[in-house]
């Protein structure tokens, strides 16, 4: 399964170091309380860190309160930047931090209210379309869904953004190899979770 | 289905996993920069409130101070040899009567080792007069550290965060940093203790001060507590009655 394609387009995958200068001068507007430079700075980068926000959170609310934490901290701690990265993998590395706890604090509340409720816990399958392609979707999704902490987050930014193994590792601050490794599990598992529903060819 | 197939059904029903809407940019803009506001109001109150524990740390510097002076004075105005001392008799009852030459004959407990050897640091490093006021102000300390800790960890338990125990865990936050820039931690072990109560200290202020009850969170100060053996080393150094026998002494 190889879905490596860019997400939205919306940034360049590779950093090249006339766009670094920019974000180093980006960055020293900001710090100078240059309004029209923070608001550029989100314009810039605002959506695909929401579409990932999206991604890993499955809600439009939570994706909102998640990609304003990350600007909120980003602007807090803007003059620790030191521009060894590029900004927009400072900025994914905010973000998926904040998804992460904010997704840990999310499943605690919801286990919180399953208990309450007497609600056992049940495969979190997506109502989608009905027939064998519908529920294949389904299962598909819900596999994603129970992925781990550390496979999910490169799946979703790789198969699904198109992010690159260099800007995920650079984002979770891992070996580019590592990156590559979970990839390779998650889409193992992934396969592992269909076969039985899709047969036994697939695996 | 053959793998190929599979593989291609697989990518477009990734496609839409949790699929993300419209980007509610001018929305979330909008939050941003009111949070963002507001922090810049309550910017100043944070600057007061640093002002604020600069003068009680002068404030508390003077206290030290002005203990050395008391302590001086004394000595100056008592005759050699016949201050009082506090000491134990055979039962181990008090016995505030003994001459300061009998203090060398009576057996230290083995609780109050740590404060002798701050004793004797601080004599060293700063001559006996001010030996009186550093008793006063670690002991006094050290006995407050453990009943905030143990007010902390109680109320903790029950998933509250008491305002009163984060402003006292503020306070003797500072405390313990001005006590570690100062003579009391010539002693190894009363610095191993001081840095170790900071740092607990610190973990509570920043828990207190988020207000989040977060049970990992507190998981972690009750690991620090456990692992550096926090309570158990204050309640080996600090004397039986609060500190006072110390003080005395």
């Amino acid at each position: 399964m190889v879905l490596n394609r860019p997400g939205n387009g919306s940034t360049c995958c590779i950093v090249t170091d006339s766009k670094r200068l920019n974000d180093r001068q980006l960055v020293s507007r900001c710090l100078g309380g240059d309004p029209a430079a923070e608001r550029a700075l989100y314009d810039t980068h605002v959506e695909r860190i929401y579409r990932l926000m999206h991604r890993m959170a499955g809600d439009a609310d939570l994706a909102a309160d998640f990609t304003q934490d990350t600007f909120i901290r980003a602007f807090d701690r803007l003059d620790q930047y030191r521009g060894e990265s590029s900004l927009a993998t400072w900025l994914h590395t905010i973000g998926v931090s904040v998804a992460l706890n904010g997704m840990r604090k999310v499943k605690r509340l919801r286990g919180r209210i399953e208990s309450v409720d007497g609600v056992e816990g049940s495969p979190n399958l997506v109502v989608g379309p009905t027939g064998f392609t519908g529920d294949l979707r389904a299962r598909l999704h819900a596999a994603i869904d129970a992925l781990s902490e550390k496979l999910r987050p490169v799946f979703v930014m790789h198969d699904i953004e198109g992010y690159t193994h260099e800007e995920i590792a650079g984002t979770l601050s891992i070996p580019v190899g590592t990156s590559k490794a979970r990839l390779f599990d998650a889409r193992a598992r992934l396969r592992l979770a269909l076969a039985a529903f899709a047969g036994d060819h697939i695996a | 289905m053959n793998d190929d197939q599979l593989d291609e059904f697989l990518a477009d029903a990734a496609r839409d996993y949790n699929a993300p809407s419209d980007v509610p940019r001018d929305a979330m803009w909008a939050r941003i920069a009111e949070a963002r506001k507001q922090r810049t109001v309550a910017a100043p109150k944070r600057a007061a409130r640093i002002w604020l524990w600069t003068s009680a740390g002068i404030a508390a510097a003077l206290l030290i101070g002005t203990g050395i002076g008391i302590g001086r004075r004394m000595e100056r105005t008592s005759p050699a040899g016949s201050s009082v001392v506090a000491s134990r008799d055979a039962n181990g009852r008090r016995d505030t009567t003994a001459p300061a030459a009998a203090r060398r004959d009576v057996a230290v407990a083995p609780r109050e080792s740590s404060v002798s050897a701050v004793r004797e640091a601080t004599r060293e490093a700063a001559g006996p007069d001010r030996t009186l006021a550093y008793q006063l102000v670690v002991l006094q300390h050290l006995a407050g550290t453990e009943a905030m800790i143990t007010s902390f960890r109680a109320s903790a338990r029950n998933g509250e965060t008491d305002a009163h125990v984060s402003k006292w865990a503020r306070e003797l936050l500072g405390m313990t940093r001005l006590l570690e820039a100062s003579s009391a931690a010539d002693d190894p072990v009363m610095k191993r203790l001081l840095e170790d109560m900071e740092l607990v200290i610190a973990q509570i202020v920043q828990y207190t001060n988020r207000g989040t009850n977060d049970p990992e969170e507190l998981d972690l100060i009750e690991q620090s507590i456990k692992k550096r053996g926090v309570i158990t080393k204050l309640r080996s150094t600090v004397p039986a009655e609060a500190g006072l026998a110390g003080i005395r002494g």
